[in-house]
């Protein structure tokens, strides 16, 4: 991985979430920390329950943490509380997104479920296409620009979510699980097509996974078990 | 930017044209009533402008001759004729009843009228005018019947001369017109029974059978079997007369009620066919509700199918406003089609109803305006609940 320059895309510093109150609270995240640099693709791996998506849905501005400190390209967004106003505007601008099952709009055909999102940023609508279809061939799949999404297959509706993930040019990208219905050969690509991505594009992404077929291709690895992260080295093999 | 309603709505054309077609139906029947409603102001506007009249000189304490009964001897119309300010005066005997033709049978509202004064239709369509002084008949072409046609009225049959448009009473009954001898004889005619009844009642009665009077049974038996009753007095003004004035002459020297045509056509609107617009407003209550309910119901449902594509959108930084607009334009297109549907078929079958129906554009824009209020209101219920998705449901666990 090449990373750009010192200061990391993500930062998180004993990152606290607890939800409910009293004898019923329960301690998901109990002092995380992570840092990911530009261009690296790290996995996040562990047990179901360990707080996993509640650390996904704290880095993507979606559930509020309790305590500690997230900072992104050097920016703090939280801080013992979100120290942005719009946080819709922070995950459309700055988080992408990727998710088990691609969940892109049905009644909208390829281009535009990529186009959405810098037409959601204010982009022209020429703009905003230009850029979904440099993403979709980039991706191999710009030869269905105009498909509908029904009309795609698994591994080419993962490719359109990934282009649109990227759309923003956003330093962050999130991916949830998604090689989790994908065969081998295809869960592979997947990984390929994300270093490529984060190495081109200098995003950090950070893909929770249980996927054994992947988790040996990252080169870190962060392992989260009761509600803390350890970080161990990977094994950095070629997808 | 993408307008994500509209791509929903082609993306799923067929079911939001099914679902906009049942509620264009549904709107068409609303639609229907306000033009069966409008219909029967026309018909009594008709009713009034088609007599001829300015004044309706009917019996003293009625509301005659349209919404109660009326009874006037018909030498009134002399004296009335002979008014400052009457340019005419006719008599007019109206029933409305059942007559039969070579075809089948008709309700009709029967008009006696007097040749060549206010009460004579003067508009025909087809054939002439009644020119003989009994047994021929002008009628509304909505009875079905034809010029040539002989149709039979008690006893006597008559010819069809010629025809009429938009006569009918105030309940849509089409008009047939005779001569008011003709009406009086079907009004107060006595079938033979009755009469020789009441000759022989009459006999027995010594009031009137006197001996040493020769003619007075006779002269009472003759009075009992024809009637010089008419059921009002069409009088048309003279130019500059104030009809206001003429009335209020009628009803202080004349001891009998005037109605100028503003008075007649307040009697017919706001009483006589006050109940049925009052039925029909309700019905156009529900059928609004009705409509609400639909279009809140089908918003709904085709919004929560959308939960998880919602999520995503909030998740990527859709605003409430874009998602909520989506919802907004997708009720407000489902009642465009169903108010284009609606407005169609409501022309389509409007010429079936047996009552008229009047659409008039006036109450098409308030319908439109009320189908775009009520679809709005609709959305509302779908609008809260798509806000209310968490766009952490996008994301697992």
């Amino acid at each position: 991985m090449t990373v750009a320059n010192d200061t990391p895309a993500i930062r998180i510093q004993g990152l606290k979430k607890r939800y409910g109150a009293g004898d019923t609270a329960v301690d998901a995240l109990k002092g995380v920390d992570m840092t990911v640099a530009p261009g690296e693709v790290v996995g996040l791996i562990g047990p179901s329950g360990s707080g996993k998506s509640t650390l996904l849905k704290c880095l993507g501005a979606v559930i509020e943490p309790t305590a500690g400190r997230m900072e992104i390209s050097g920016e703090a967004i939280y801080d013992d509380g979100w120290k942005l106003d719009d946080l819709r505007a922070l995950r459309r601008d700055r988080i992408g997104f990727i998710f088990q099952a691609p969940y892109l709009i049905s009644f909208l055909d390829v281009t535009d479920n990529v186009a959405l999102l810098p037409m959601l940023a204010g982009a022209r609508n020429a703009d905003a296409r230009a850029r979904a279809r440099e993403l979709l061939d980039a991706l191999d799949v710009g030869h269905r620009a105009a498909a509908r999404i029904s009309q795609l297959s698994g591994g080419e509706q993962q490719r359109v979510a990934i282009a649109r993930a990227l759309a923003n040019r956003p330093p962050v990208i999130l991916a949830d699980e998604p090689t989790a219905p994908l065969d081998s050969e295809r869960a592979l690509t997947v990984v390929r097509i994300l270093n490529g991505m984060a190495a081109k594009f200098q995003a950090a992404i950070i893909v929770v996974t249980h996927d054994e077929k992947i988790i040996p291709t990252f080169r870190r690895l962060y392992h989260i078990r009761d509600g803390k992260t350890h970080e161990e080295p990977g094994e950095g093999r070629a997808p | 930017m993408i307008n994500l309603a509209g791509r929903d709505i082609l993306n799923g054309w067929g079911k939001f044209a099914f679902t906009g077609v049942g509620l264009g139906l549904l709107i068409g029947v609303t639609l229907s009533m306000a033009g069966i409603y409008r219909g029967m102001v026309e018909d009594a506007t008709v009713l009034i402008d088609g007599s001829g009249a300015d004044l309706w000189v009917v019996q003293q304490g009625t509301l005659g001759p349209y919404a109660e009964p009326s009874s006037l001897r018909d030498d009134v119309v002399r004296s009335i004729a002979g008014l400052p300010g009457v340019a005419g005066a006719g008599n007019v005997a109206y029933l409305t009843m059942q007559v039969s033709h070579g075809t089948g049978e008709a309700r009709v509202m029967l008009v006696g009228f007097e040749h060549g004064r206010p009460g004579e239709p003067d508009h025909l369509v087809a054939g002439r005018p009644v020119t003989r002084g009994h047994y021929e008949a002008v009628a509304d072409e909505k009875s079905g019947l034809k010029v040539g046609e002989r149709v039979r009225i008690r006893r006597h049959d008559y010819e069809v001369v010629g025809l009429t448009r938009r006569m009918v009473s105030a309940s849509g009954d089409p008009m047939l017109f005779v001569p008011l001898k003709d009406a009086q004889e079907v009004q107060f005619l006595k079938d033979n029974d009755t009469l020789v009844n009441e000759r022989a009642r009459t006999a027995a009665n010594p009031a009137f059978n006197r001996p040493g009077v020769p003619g007075l049974l006779e002269a009472v038996q003759a009075s009992q079997a024809q009637s010089r009753q008419v059921n009002s007095v069409l009088v048309r003004l003279a130019p500059g007369a104030d009809a206001d004035t003429v009335a209020e002459n009628i009803r202080r020297w004349k001891r009998l009620q005037a109605y100028t045509k503003a008075q007649m056509e307040e009697i017919l609107v706001a009483k006589l066919i006050a109940t049925s617009s009052r039925q029909i407003a309700m019905f156009l209550v529900i059928l609004s509700v009705v409509s609400a309910a639909i279009v809140a119901f089908i918003i709904y449902t085709l919004t929560v199918n959308k939960v998880r594509e919602i999520a995503v959108l909030k998740l990527i930084g859709a605003t409430n406003a874009t998602i909520g607009g989506m919802i907004l334009q997708q009720a407000l297109g489902l009642g465009l089609i169903g108010f284009v549907v609606g407005r169609i078929v409501a022309g389509l079958w409007a010429p079936i109803f047996p009552k008229y129906v009047l659409l008039i554009p006036g109450d098409a824009a308030r319908g439109f305006a009320a189908v775009m209020v009520i679809c709005a209101l609709a959305s509302v219920v779908a609008i809260r609940a798509a806000l209310k998705v968490d766009p952490a449901e996008a994301i697992g666990g």
